[in-house]
């Protein structure tokens, strides 16, 4: 199954719940748990958020659990760093390897991330995945948010989209032609592929530029308010 | 309506890409400007609403002269409306009744006339009940739709399109030339770009003919596809229709230099061949 995170804000029971809310609760919940910095907070914070996107929201649970693996990697891969590499105090367990130990310092720091993540994660998740980025982009307006930090939220929430279909097509051609049979290919093809994509890209911000400027860009873009429905 | 007065153009020293194009479009016309790929179609139609400033020449609008400082151009670029090719070039905002409404929004209109506007382009190109939705979400004649929606909600007097057809399913070509028909019943001039030129006689009053930058034909579709050799130039074909009324021709029937280039022509043609048998 394809991970489509934005089909899932726009396709949920909670997609059409006050958006002002759900960000202040996002808020709310973040500077929360950052700031007791709990580990039973944290594990309650995952929990009840978990809860609230896979029965509320009603959100695909393996669409859910792909969402929280994306950032799992560099979770993992930072914390045995702060593991292994950081910190003073007390050796609690030598390696043996280069004088690599962990102290309790490191120990206490590796853990606590780990779990202040664990529990901002779904908290993150409740506002990515019930909201329709438009939506977010709305609220942050009336918030009195610089207007030149939406825009470029925006024009970027859109390229994304193109950029990542570019991608696609063009990896499915090269992988049609073998481009990716061999490690030696791989690389060759994928430094072809991001070169291009750059290239390709400076052609696409022209057209899209023009195609503004066609219907009377003035370097803002307009607010429109829908029609309350009746 | 539109003059366009001996346009020349160059991306660069070595590339010329329109070598002094003149041309006239009459308001209520519905034009179609042939041209192989490369002809220079897209960089003319730049030219039409000032996106790209001709190192000579001039174009006219209502039989004022096209000029490049802010507030013409928002005024000229209301009259001109250019639909483009990919419709992902221009469909940015990430719902489809905010994508509609950037055009009348940078008119500066108030906001019930702009949500007003919205509704009536979507409900006329067919994409009502679609306000909410991402666009990335729609099909690509779904797509190519809003785009029209969004150069329509402007109240345009000319449209310019360039290559419609291109991508869409047959019955999404026969919607959209629907379309375009009852706009230009409803006064809108039209400009279409195109390579597919069996359509073309269906609903062009008018056809250039544009190659290597220069026009080389112009008149009625039924005396453009009259001229093999401008054709030929153009690497163009005739009308599917057309060609088998001149391999009939070949095999000795008399079409007294009258080829069909519709259906409804080729139908009456030949019933009246039968009858005349």
């Amino acid at each position: 199954m394809k991970f489509d995170m934005d089909y899932i804000a726009h396709n949920n029971e909670l997609t059409e719940t006050n958006p002002y809310f759900k960000l202040f609760l996002t808020a709310i919940l973040l500077i929360v748990t950052l700031a007791l910095d709990n580990l039973y907070f944290d594990v309650f914070i995952f929990v009840v958020m978990s809860i609230v996107i896979l029965a509320i929201a009603k959100v695909n649970y393996k669409s859910y659990l792909k969402f929280l693996s994306l950032p799992m990697a560099f979770l993992v891969i930072t914390c045995i760093f702060l593991i292994f590499f950081f910190g003073k105090g007390d050796v609690i367990y030598e390696t043996g390897i280069f004088g690599i130990v962990v102290t309790t310092d490191s120990w206490h720091y590796g853990v606590y991330t780990f779990m202040r993540v664990m529990g901002c994660l779904p908290c993150l998740g409740f506002l990515a995945l019930t909201t329709p980025i438009a939506k977010i982009l709305h609220c942050l307006g009336r918030l009195k948010v610089p207007k030149i930090m939406i825009e470029i939220g925006l024009l970027m929430y859109n390229t994304i989209f193109i950029f990542l279909n570019e991608i696609d097509t063009m990896q499915k051609a090269q992988d049609s032609r073998l481009g990716y049979h061999s490690y030696f290919t791989s690389f060759k093809s994928l430094g072809a592929l991001s070169s291009t994509i750059f290239l390709r890209s400076l052609d696409k911000s022209e057209t899209l530029q023009n195609s503004l400027d066609s219907r009377g860009y003035s370097g803002e873009l307009p607010v429109y308010e829908p029609r309350k429905v009746r | 309506m539109l003059e366009v007065k001996n346009i020349k153009y160059s991306y660069n020293s070595e590339y010329m890409a329109l070598k002094g194009v003149s041309l006239k479009i009459e308001r209520g016309d519905m034009v179609a400007l042939l041209g192989k790929n490369g002809a220079g179609k897209s960089t003319l139609f730049l030219h039409l609403n000032g996106i790209y400033q001709p190192d000579e020449g001039k174009v006219f609008i209502d039989g004022e002269e096209l000029k490049y400082d802010k507030k013409s151009l928002l005024k000229f670029r209301q009259k001109v409306g250019i639909v483009f090719q990919n419709p992902d070039d221009q469909i940015f905002a990430p719902t489809v009744e905010e994508d509609v409404a950037f055009g009348p929004l940078n008119l500066g209109l108030p906001m019930e006339e702009v949500q007003d506007r919205v509704e009536e382009a979507l409900s006329r190109v067919g994409m009502s009940g679609y306000e909410k939705k991402a666009p990335h979400h729609l099909s690509g004649g779904q797509k190519k739709r809003v785009a029209i929606a969004g150069i329509l909600a402007m109240k345009p007097e000319l449209m310019v399109l360039d290559e419609p057809t291109a991508g869409l399913d047959p019955q999404g070509v026969v919607d959209l030339s629907r379309l375009l028909k009852e706009l230009n019943a409803e006064g809108i001039t039209i400009l279409i770009s195109t390579h597919e030129v069996d359509l073309v006689p269906d609903y062009a009053n008018k056809v250039f003919v544009l190659v290597d930058g220069l026009l080389i034909g112009e008149g009625t579709p039924k005396e453009i596809f009259a001229q093999p050799e401008i054709l030929e130039k153009a690497n163009l074909k005739v009308p599917i229709i057309t060609e088998l009324f001149q391999k009939l021709e070949d095999e000795g029937i008399d079409m007294q230099e009258d080829y069909p280039l519709t259906i409804e022509e080729a139908k009456e043609k030949f019933l009246n061949l039968l009858n005349k048998n």
